[in-house]
């Protein structure tokens, strides 16, 4: 039977992204002085997990580099080596390089095979290095135990929590203990080379031992059983086996004690409870030794998972929970005991699916042990169940999600229709359905709410990725600089957050580059020589507002102005601070003396500025000469849903984007005067703003003559101000925004069109482009 | 689509595959589509405005959640009298990838046609350009232009696609 592995392929490469995500997090949190050890050991687990899962996948590259990583890593948290910058350097670069592989394997891109060979070089150098024999023999020690499992999620490993408790102390390094092992493999890894990639490094360990394997005819698919006679914990390999073995059907028994160096017999599990499982999560399996009783058993517990057992050539008991288990068992030796199971029936409280009979002979002291009689099929039944055992959050695609916005959204336009034909019945409307209406109007506001939030992720996914950068550039360029990031949580539509990232990161790079000066002139200038740069992001009304700001130089205004001068802009002193440092955005503007390769060409900015108004937000530049620079991006919260005022003009209604309406106002017939008797200004509070009627420009019949029977709208679009006049203000409605152009074309002044309750399309009008049209009309009759 | 036996060994196999071609009629002229391009036929409501667009483009509809433009052909091409009547009909066209609505003047039936039964057109000017009909076929003492109406939704002169052909 031939798998189509690539279906797994998916969840392997967003898995390894996840654990390469999490490892350079972890490695920049990271005290190089004094590392922590928890922390070192999660770094380990993400590595060992990439390397696991690209192994069993057949992505050698990948698990190759891993495995040197891997190797590194593990004598840095034995404490054999040192941690020094340079390690951590390369391990960030090597992560940068197992990303692009596993880019390359998606078929994005490509990869360096030099790079690649310089970093594994570099690791193995680095490994090799001070700190006495190579990383191989790691047989010859014993690790101390990971406390805790890697969360490897998804139905390709199942969550795996040891119930082995954290050792009282290191084990006594000599003793040598014989491991039974059993498992079954998944067809899978069986029919590719993960088995055999096991057995090679189980035998790396130690002995490795086959009892027995399955038969040829079914490739590998069955029962394999092997005693491994080494001196590591079996922490060390039981993930391995875990990677391989169909979910959580693999077990690892102590035998026997083979050899004692050390002192007692004691050796470090379950110190203090021998054969005591964990009485909350998952269940163990137990087997008591042949060696004397206060020899504990080992005991692994797949959480939520099923184990698959044979009879082990101990007495054993194993111990089932049935509450969220699936167990199948091999028929166990009449000396196996049963303390409660005393049905014959399967146990079907909570989800387990188990088979338990009495057994004849007494039990254990364990509590409640289950020993399951009829052996069921190994493969079937488990794989089902297996796709149970899933953590708590599932990965769909986002047009799946986008579809289920868009039925939401006529589910929400119809509901307004229903409710404005029950309106319109007025008194004749039965009391149910106005009820069953303002039900259904109540629902809906809550599925779309629930639906929208789906697609909200927290902006903490781009700022993640902002320590590294200042990390690498302020290395590069030879500054001190902290970075300090506030309001991570806060929530924004995923569209907006992939393209938010590229134009925060040229900020940040811009405030790096120019805005935070060099450690000799920060302290020259009176100031601490470690720069800042804050990350701030915020809620404010119906926008995001993301603030990145540093203590540096700010921007110089003369400078700005002398160079826009030589540009040939037209500039004045008079222009206000906000004026001149927004010619910053201006296409080929740069103040930098020098180019760097960081920044300085001058391209950028204004593509910062481009890309965060194609985003329907805005950039806005404070700035104190010596004090410092804030650069404050708004953007609307989802690229989806838009809150709009609907206004009439003649018997059309159009949305405008309540982001742009500042206030609406019934003129007075002496507020309005006209320019050079073409031109319309209106006076609003002792500022005359250029007057855009709209119906002369939609080229639409208007309901009023006078402009004191209509409305002025007096909307702000980049940075400048103008009075839209309008016919009527209809309401303020919460809009889905619809595109024109996937039937039809784009329209000047129109950025996009949705549905009001009564069923008719309103037009959206683009702001900033209607007012640049008012502008070039006047300037056109002029 | 089914296929016609029909004797005579000369004719291409490709000639006798009969498609069916829905009619409608715009003033006296009778015209015939590809009925696998039609979604669906609908009464007319008046739709939403769009400035600055060409007269025959009347506006964009909602149909069911979608923003389809609707052309009145009878306004592109000069023929019959343009009134919205309740009995006005418009076509919802899936072309090109989109959706696009055609106002006509009534829709007759749905025929089948195979390529023997549709003849080249003559050539001729007019406002209606040669390169979209595709032929002239004879049903009875009917004719009917056969129009690729692919081809002329997209086309440039229908101002309905951004391109670089388009007027922008």
């Amino acid at each position: 039977m031939a798998i189509d592995m690539s279906q797994f392929y998916q969840v392997f490469f967003d898995e390894s992204a996840e654990h390469l995500a999490a490892m350079e997090a972890l490695l920049l949190d990271l005290d190089v002085a004094n590392p922590e050890a928890e922390q070192l050991n999660a770094i380990f687990r993400a590595a060992h997990s990439i390397k696991g899962s690209a192994g069993t996948f057949g992505f050698t590259d990948l698990a190759e580099t891993t495995h040197i990583l891997e190797n590194l890593l593990d004598r840095i948290r034995k404490q054999e080596l040192g941690l020094r910058p340079d390690m951590v350097d390369a391990f960030l670069e090597s992560g940068d390089l197992l990303r692009s592989m596993l880019e390359a394997h998606q078929g994005r891109g490509t990869v360096d095979s030099r790079a690649v060979q310089g970093i594994c070089a570099r690791l193995r150098q680095l490994s090799d290095g001070p700190g006495g024999t190579p990383a191989a023999p790691r047989t010859a020690r014993v690790a101390p135990p990971v406390p805790a499992p890697v969360p490897s999620g998804g139905p390709a490993a199942p969550v795996v929590t040891p119930s082995v408790s954290e050792p009282a102390a290191e084990p006594p390094p000599a003793c040598r203990h014989s491991f039974g092992i059993e498992f079954v493999p998944t067809e899978v890894s069986a029919q590719g080379d993960g088995v055999e990639r096991l057995l090679e490094e189980l035998r790396s360990h130690g002995e490795l031992e086959v009892l027995s394997r399955p038969d040829a005819e079914d490739h590998g698919v069955g029962f394999w059983k092997l005693r491994l006679t080494t001196a590591v914990a079996p922490d060390d390999f039981s993930e391995a086996i875990d990677f391989i073995a169909e979910n959580g059907a693999w077990r690892v028994a102590e035998e026997a004690l083979v050899e004692v160096g050390g002192t007692a017999a004691d050796f470090g599990f379950f110190p203090d409870a021998p054969g005591a499982p964990e009485e909350t999560e998952g269940y163990g399996f137990f087997v008591p030794l042949t060696a004397p009783a206060d020899t504990p058993a080992v005991s692994v517990a797949g959480d939520e998972g099923y184990g698959f057992f044979d009879p082990p050539p101990a007495v054993s008991a194993p111990e089932a929970e049935p509450e969220a288990g699936y167990g199948f068992f091999e028929p166990l030796p009449p000396a196996t005991v049963s303390a409660e199971a005393q049905v014959p029936a399967p146990a079907d409280e909570g989800e387990g699916y188990g088979f338990f009979v009495p057994l004849p002979a007494p039990p254990v002291e364990v509590a409640p042990v289950v020993a399951p009689q009829p052996p069921p099929p190994p493969a079937g039944g488990g794989k089902a169940a297996g796709r149970a055992a899933v953590d708590s959050s599932i990965r769909v695609s986002v047009e799946k999600v986008d579809q289920l916005i868009n039925l939401v959204g006529e589910l929400v336009i119809t509901q307004a229709m229903l409710l404005q034909t029950a309106t319109q019945m007025g008194e004749a409307a039965p009391e149910r359905l106005l009820g069953g209406i303002v039900q259904l109007e109540r629902n809906t506001r809550d599925l779309q709410e629930s639906v929208m939030s789906i697609r909200m992720l927290p902006i903490s996914f781009v700022f993640s990725r902002f320590p590294r950068v200042v990390r690498d550039l302020s290395a590069k360029l030879g500054k001190q600089v902290e970075l300090k990031t506030s309001g991570e949580a806060t929530e924004l539509d995923k569209g907006l957050i992939e393209r938010i990232a590229d134009p925060l990161t040229h900020l940040i790079r811009n405030s790096l580059d120019h805005g935070i000066e060099s450690p000799e002139r920060r302290v020259a200038a009176g100031k601490r020589p470690v720069g800042t740069i804050t990350l701030k992001a915020s809620h404010q009304g119906g926008n995001i507002v993301i603030e990145v700001g540093d203590d540096g130089a700010g921007l110089p205004r003369q400078k700005i102005l002398a160079k826009a001068r030589e540009r040939g802009l037209a500039v004045s002193e008079q222009m206000s601070d906000q004026e001149v440092f927004s010619l910053i955005f201006e296409a080929g503007f740069s103040t930098a003396e020098q180019v760097t390769d960081v920044s300085g060409r001058g391209v950028g900015m204004d593509v910062v500025r481009r890309n965060i108004q194609a985003l329907g937000g805005r950039i806005e530049i404070e700035s104190m000469l010596g004090v410092g620079t804030r650069m404050t991006v708004r953007l609307p919260l989802t690229l989806a849903i838009l809150d709009g005022m609907s206004v009439a003009v003649g018997d059309q209604t159009y949305i405008l984007p309540l982001s742009y309406v500042i206030e609406s106002l019934q003129p007075q017939a002496d507020d309005i005067r006209t320019l050079a008797n073409q031109g319309r200004v209106i006076q609003v509070r002792g500022e005359y703003l250029p007057v855009v009627v709209l119906h002369e420009l939609f080229g639409l019949p208007s309901a009023w003559a006078d402009f004191t029977e209509g409305i002025m709208v007096v909307i702000g679009a980049d940075g400048g101000k103008a009075a839209l006049f309008v016919d009527a203000l209809l309401g303020q409605h919460q809009v889905v925004i619809k595109s024109l152009e996937a039937n039809y074309r784009r329209v000047p002044g129109i950025s996009g069109a949705t549905i009001m309750g009564d069923g008719h399309v309103a037009l959206i009008l683009d702001v900033p482009a209607v007012a640049g049209m008012a502008r070039a009309k006047g300037q056109k009759a002029g | 689509m089914e296929v016609r036996t029909q004797g005579s060994a000369a004719v291409p196999d490709e000639d006798l595959v009969a498609c069916e071609y829905l009619t409608f009629t715009l003033g006296s002229e009778e015209y015939a589509i590809d009925i696998l391009k039609v979604q669906e036929i609908r009464g007319y409501e008046p739709p939403t405005l769009i400035a600055q667009a060409p007269p025959f483009i009347k506006g964009v509809i909602n149909l069911r959640g979608t923003i389809v433009p609707v052309v009145d052909l009878r306004i592109k091409f000069q023929l019959g009298k343009v009134e919205y009547t309740p009995f006005t009909v418009v076509i919802i066209l899936n072309v090109a990838g989109r959706v696009i609505g055609a106002v006509v003047d009534s829709v007759s039936d749905v025929i089948s046609l195979n390529q023997a039964q549709i003849r080249p057109a003559p050539e001729f000017s007019g406002s209606f350009d040669t390169k979209y009909i595709v032929g002239l076929a004879a049903q009875e003492d009917r004719m009917m232009i056969v129009t690729d109406i692919e081809r002329l939704m997209a086309s440039a002169e229908m101002e309905l696609i951004d391109d670089a052909a388009a007027s922008t």
